[in-house]
């Protein structure tokens, strides 16, 4: 049987997601495929594991999870990290889940190209090298002939890049008016149903583990923001970049606004707008009825087409396996693309 | 000949009589009533969509009658009459003159300030949601008209998709 031999960089959430999705999904796969997924090496921010006859899923999460550090994987963990460890291993694949970095894009851009340059196809989940150089990325992708798949980066496990490219080609898209980020809808929801302040629900979102230590990148609708870019340049052909976006967050709504749109029937959710006149992110006024008026964590997406006119998808924005599903797809339509003549 | 229009009624028994009646005394026929019920605000008003039948004067004399009644036309044979426009500006919004803040889009041709809602919040901060009726066609003159006086006064405009 045909081998599929993954390097696996980032072994966080997402990537211990990957890791077990890749547990439950093996056996599926193989029968399906006719393809044995093998990971070969995984690495996390200081150390890895490595072994060209593969590593076992379910030790890793426990190695991990328990002891903290990747280099106390039994006989095979070490202390090779970053870009050394895609030099130290064969591969076919490399699946990407280091933290996005919006300044310069790092871990990401450099693993990337160098595994781009080796001539391997590359799955991401991570939205800093995408939204900061997403064309150089594709170009150099595509001087070496590889695949690069991200439908990760997007809404986590709601359908949206894959599902415009394969599902919608026969349509233009003019548009996409969505939520693409969790976070803030939760706060927003909360809000919206206790009548509580901005303050108190965010500290509250904290403590239940939705919102980060600093929520920055969420509440200042950053998240969002490295997501326009990414749907514009996907799915609308525009060479947009992060400083392209115009961006308000939701740190200024009070819940005194929200009350009184509530009272014309009206919701305020932060929505981003992907459009050649408009790439911007800002809190909106949307009607109760709407498609838009989904709560707590969940993304949606509004697609304006020119054959279809509109469709939306709707998903979890968020969460290990939810977002290991996304990335797994993009592996499995790898394999139909290029091992499967 | 028949004409349609869509009205904004309060959503309570005895509104839609007190409409029809002076228009069945104006030599017309009602066809058909659908009320929008799904589209209801929390003020109670709801798009009713009526359809009637009569000559070409009469029904000229039943939008002058409804006019003089306040009665908001949002349609006329399914093109847009009025259209509301709901923003909710937050900051200092009544230290930096919300009367001024009004004014100024009220004297916009063809648009007027139809409602206002002011909430107070602590320092001194508010959030007011303002409702205007303006002309069709007018929206985006409305809207950039909002955001330019609430860059100038600082303050943050949650507009409609
Ligand atoms: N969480 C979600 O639901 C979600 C959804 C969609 C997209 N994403 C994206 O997916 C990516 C991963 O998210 P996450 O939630 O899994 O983050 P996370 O829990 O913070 O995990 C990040 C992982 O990357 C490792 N890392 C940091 N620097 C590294 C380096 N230089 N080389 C190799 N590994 C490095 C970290 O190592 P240590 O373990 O040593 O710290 C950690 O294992 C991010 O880009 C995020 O934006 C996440």
């Amino acid at each position: 049987m045909k081998e599929l031999k993954l390097i696996l960089m980032g072994f966080g959430a997402v990537g211990k997601g990957v890791a077990e999705s890749i547990s439950i999904k093996r056996n599926n796969i193989k029968d399906k495929f006719g393809i044995d997924f093998k990971l070969v090496a995984v690495g996390d921010s200081s150390s890895s594991a490595i072994s060209a006859n593969g590593l076992d899923e379910k030790l890793l999460i426990e190695t991990k999870e328990k002891k903290g550090t990747l280099d106390k994987y039994p006989e095979f963990g070490s202390n090779i990290n970053g870009e050394a460890v895609l030099d130290k291993v064969d591969y076919d694949l490399l699946v990407e889940a280091t933290p996005t970095n919006i300044e310069n894009g790092e871990p990401a851009k450099s693993l990337t190209i160098k595994a781009f340059n080796a001539g391997k196809d590359v799955v991401t989940s991570n939205k800093g090298h995408l939204a900061l150089f997403f064309s150089e990325m594709i170009e150099i992708a595509n001087q070496n002939n590889v695949e690069f798949k991200y439908e990760a980066s997007v809404g986590g496990a709601m359908p949206i890049i894959n599902f415009a490219e394969k599902t919608l080609p026969s349509s233009k898209i003019f548009s996409i008016i969505g939520i693409l980020n969790g976070t803030t809808n939760y706060i927003l929801s909360r809000m919206t149903i206790e009548g509580s302040s901005y303050k108190n629900t965010l500290e509250e979102s904290q403590q239940l583990g939705i919102a980060e230590t600093d929520p920055t990148q969420d509440v200042e609708g950053i998240d969002a923001a490295c997501k326009t870019v990414i749907l514009a340049n996907s799915l609308l052909g525009i060479p947009a970049t992060y400083s392209d976006v115009e961006v308000e967050g939701i740190s200024k709504i009070t819940s005194e606004a929200i009350g009184l749109a509530k009272k014309e029937g009206y919701f305020i959710k932060l929505i981003a707008e992907v459009s050649k006149h408009a790439l911007k992110v800002s809190p909106r006024l949307i009607k109760k009825n709407s498609p838009y008026a989904i709560e707590g964590t969940l993304n949606m997406a509004t697609l304006k087409t020119d054959l279809a006119d509109e469709v939306t998808v709707v998903g979890k924005g968020a969460g290990s396996i939810e977002t290991a599903s996304a990335m797994l797809t993009d592996i499995i339509n790898i394999i139909k693309i290029k091992y499967q003549k | 000949m028949k004409m349609n229009l869509v009205l904004e009624l309060q959503d309570v028994p005895g509104q839609l009589v007190s409409v029809l009646d002076p228009i069945s005394g104006l030599g017309t026929n009602l066809v058909t009533v659908i009320h929008q019920r799904d589209s209801k605000n929390e003020k109670g008003m709801i798009p009713v969509q009526i359809t009637i039948e009569g000559e070409r004067d009469n029904l000229k004399q039943v939008i002058q009658k409804l006019t003089d009644m306040n009665i908001t036309i949002l349609e006329k044979d399914g093109v847009i009459v009025k259209e509301k426009i709901i923003t909710i500006l937050i900051g200092h919004v009544i230290d930096r003159d919300i009367k001024d803040t009004m004014d100024q889009i009220n004297l916009l041709e063809g648009i007027s300030v139809v409602g206002l809602d002011v909430k107070l919040e602590e320092e001194l901060e508010s959030s007011a949601m303002i409702v205007i009726e303006s002309d069709a066609g007018k929206k985006d003159m409305v809207l950039n008209k909002v955001q330019e006086i609430a860059t100038y006064k600082d303050l943050l405009v949650v507009n409609e998709i």
